[in-house]
């Protein structure tokens, strides 16, 4: 903790504050009708992506699923650009042509929302790498446990382990590929450990609710990578706080398990950390929750005034000059 | 000018060496394209003159480096991606339509994916109904993507450059029995602009339009109707998607009479398209209802007795043809 220092910690808690309140107040923009669609929340996974650009930077490439909202604000998309987007309007991320599943920025090449597919994508941004001989920078693949039992998944670690590609795969593990318990859907546990040896290439299991385990996993694999130019596979250990999508009310998890979940809320667990090492108190906490809820308040209000993109230019952009 | 008598794969070949020679960000892969040379030998020799960086055999998992290729795209690079036949694209088809196609859209222009896909469609000699497939309609259907299927080694050569420099991705339809065919094309470079079709032979009775193998077979019927006396134009559309319909209409405004053929199959095909359009454009030149020949409503049966007859025929173009002028 005295390595990070206080204003990275603080600015990390910040980070996860303003993902907090982006989902919750994104969820009730969809619950006004203001957003449409699919919504998927990431409340209750911020410690592992925070924790993850944390540590390494925003230069590498980084690639997600649909519950791509949180990895867009970390690597520099504006939650003005963000809410925008939800609402469909034209200063969105895509102009509303991507919506809540597909945000992208410049190191980040979505927001893709087929299960699995973006896998093989992340695994060509690491082929790119290696192919223009950058040995500073990776690519990071973020996917939930469900993904593991699509093709494109071991495809792409065969692939990686074969060539040696720069890729770390991250598999965030909540347990639920929708109202799919993981010991029905995946025939091994832990996964990344079994799959890691199927491949040849090493994993890691780290807590992820705690950021601070988060922040210190990433730090290593990635020096780990760019010296072997290996492929990694980790597993964090998480829980989302939410259904699946928003029209997911949850019914497959009981409230005890929900709220047994809830207790190692990942955001609390860092404030408490805060408090305990004196870096925090309450009160600050509080102030910086209620700054994160009025930058997110202060986007809703930009993407309610902004314009509908303009039907003129629907065709527009289908092909690149 | 000086000219060099080569096959299709060798005009593919060079069109490939020559755009790996321009741009250090184009690399070639697929299964076999490296140490085998190629299944069809379009790749020989390249990964001794490149490296097995740039030339590049990948384990058999169409999705996954397809997948790759357009991760790449995406990233600076420019693949072209052999499939050993389009039939193994249906493998990769996730990662073609999810992704190939609506990346550029739907960032918003923040990435594009400049990319080619290429390798052989439609029927072979008896390869069966699981090798056998014409992909255009399929993918034709979605946006985001230039669909190019060349008849002879001229174009596929000058067609092939202009893929590999166009930056959006570019499915490269080849045929398989074709690949040996011969023609004088320059020995000099030089591309042909996509979108463009061509009129490759000049009538003014009717008009047959069709591309790729099917031009063989055009052009023999085309033969036999002159011999009663009736000149057919036949235009080979080269690209299928964009469609050049500027062409087709002026052609059918000239003829008033047109016969479609394609090697695919019938419903929701490229010519039922295609036949639309020119109702849209021709309505009041027509003096006949258009005709199409194509792939009948059966997978690709295995004897060759039944395989020649289910794709499209000079006998079948011929009657076709027949039908629209008598």
């Amino acid at each position: 903790m005295e390595e990070i220092g206080k204003p990275t910690l603080l600015m990390q808690l910040n980070q996860m504050l303003l993902i907090r309140n982006l989902e919750i107040r994104g969820e009730a923009a969809y619950q006004q009708g203001k957003v449409g669609g699919f919504y998927h929340s990431y409340i209750g996974q911020e410690a592992i992506q925070v924790g993850c650009v944390a540590a390494v930077g925003v230069q590498h490439w980084f690639t997600t699923t649909y519950r791509c909202h949180a990895l867009a604000l970390l690597l520099g998309v504006t939650p003005n650009e963000i809410m925008a987007e939800l609402y469909g309007k034209a200063t969105g991320n895509a102009k509303g042509r991507g919506g809540s599943m597909h945000l992208f920025a410049d190191r980040m090449l979505g927001g893709l929302a087929i299960v699995g597919g973006h896998i093989p994508i992340a695994t060509g941004a690491a082929f790119s790498i290696k192919y223009l001989k950058r040995k500073d920078i990776a690519s990071f693949c973020f996917l939930g446990e469900g993904a593991v039992a699509q093709g494109a998944f071991h495809e792409s670690l065969n692939m990686a382990a074969l060539w040696s590609l720069p890729c770390i795969y991250v598999i965030e593990n909540n347990h639920w590929g929708m109202g799919t318990a993981v010991e029905r859907a995946i025939a091994v546990s832990p996964i990344a450990e079994h799959l890691a040896n199927s491949y040849g290439i090493k994993s890691y299991s780290v807590d992820g609710m705690d950021f601070f385990a988060c922040y210190a996993l990433f730090k290593e694999v990635l020096n780990e990578v760019l010296r072997t130019s290996q492929p990694l596979l980790i597993e964090a250990v998480t829980e989302r706080f939410r259904g699946h999508s928003i029209s997911d009310p949850g019914l497959y998890r009981s409230k005890e398990e929900l709220q047994k979940a809830m207790e190692r809320d990942p955001v609390l667990l860092m404030k408490a950390a805060l408090i305990e090492n004196k870096m925090l108190s309450e009160e600050e906490f509080e102030e910086m929750d209620r700054k994160q809820r009025e930058i997110v308040l202060a986007a809703m209000k930009f993407a309610d005034e902004s314009p509908w993109p303009d039907p003129v230019a629907l065709e527009e952009g289908v092909f690149a000059p | 000018m000086e000219l060099q008598n080569i096959e299709i794969r060798e005009a593919l070949r060079q069109a490939i060496d020559e755009e790996m020679t321009h741009d250090p960000r184009v690399l070639i892969m697929g299964e076999e394209v490296a140490q085998y040379n190629g299944a069809y030998k379009v790749t020989k020799g390249l990964l001794d003159k490149w490296g097995p960086m740039r030339v590049v055999d990948t384990p058999i998992s169409e999705n996954g480096f397809v997948g790759l290729a357009i991760g790449a795209a995406l990233t600076g690079l420019r693949p072209i991606v052999e499939f050993m036949s389009w039939n193994f694209s249906f493998v990769a088809a996730d990662q073609l339509i999810s992704n190939a196609s609506k990346i550029y859209y739907m960032s918003a222009g923040r990435f594009h994916v400049p990319i080619v896909f290429r390798g052989c469609n439609g029927s072979a000699a008896q390869v069966s109904c699981q090798h056998s497939h014409c992909v255009e309609a399929m993918y034709g259907n979605l946006p985001g993507w230039v669909i190019i299927s060349p008849s002879n080694a001229y174009d596929a050569k000058g067609l092939l450059k202009s893929a590999i420099r166009f930056n959006n991705p570019v499915l490269f339809l080849e045929n398989e029995p074709e690949y040996g065919d011969k023609m004088d094309i320059p020995t000099d470079e030089y591309t042909i602009p996509i979108g463009k079709a061509k009129v490759i032979r000049e009538g003014r009775h009717a008009t047959l339009i069709s591309y790729s193998r099917m031009i063989k077979f055009c052009l023999l019927a085309a033969k036999e109707l002159a011999k009663k006396g009736f000149e057919i134009e036949i235009i080979d559309l080269r690209t299928i998607k964009p469609l050049d319909i500027a062409t087709v209409a002026a052609s059918v405004r000239k003829t008033h009479r047109a016969v479609l053929v394609e090697e695919g199959h019938l419903f929701a095909g490229i010519s039922a398209e295609m036949g639309f359009q020119i109702m849209e454009h021709c309505f009041d030149s027509l003096d006949a209802p258009l005709v199409r020949v194509c792939q009948r409503e059966t997978p690709m049966p295995y004897s060759k007795v039944l395989e020649c007859q289910t794709i499209p025929n000079p006998e079948r173009i011929i009657a076709a043809l027949e039908t629209v002028l008598l």
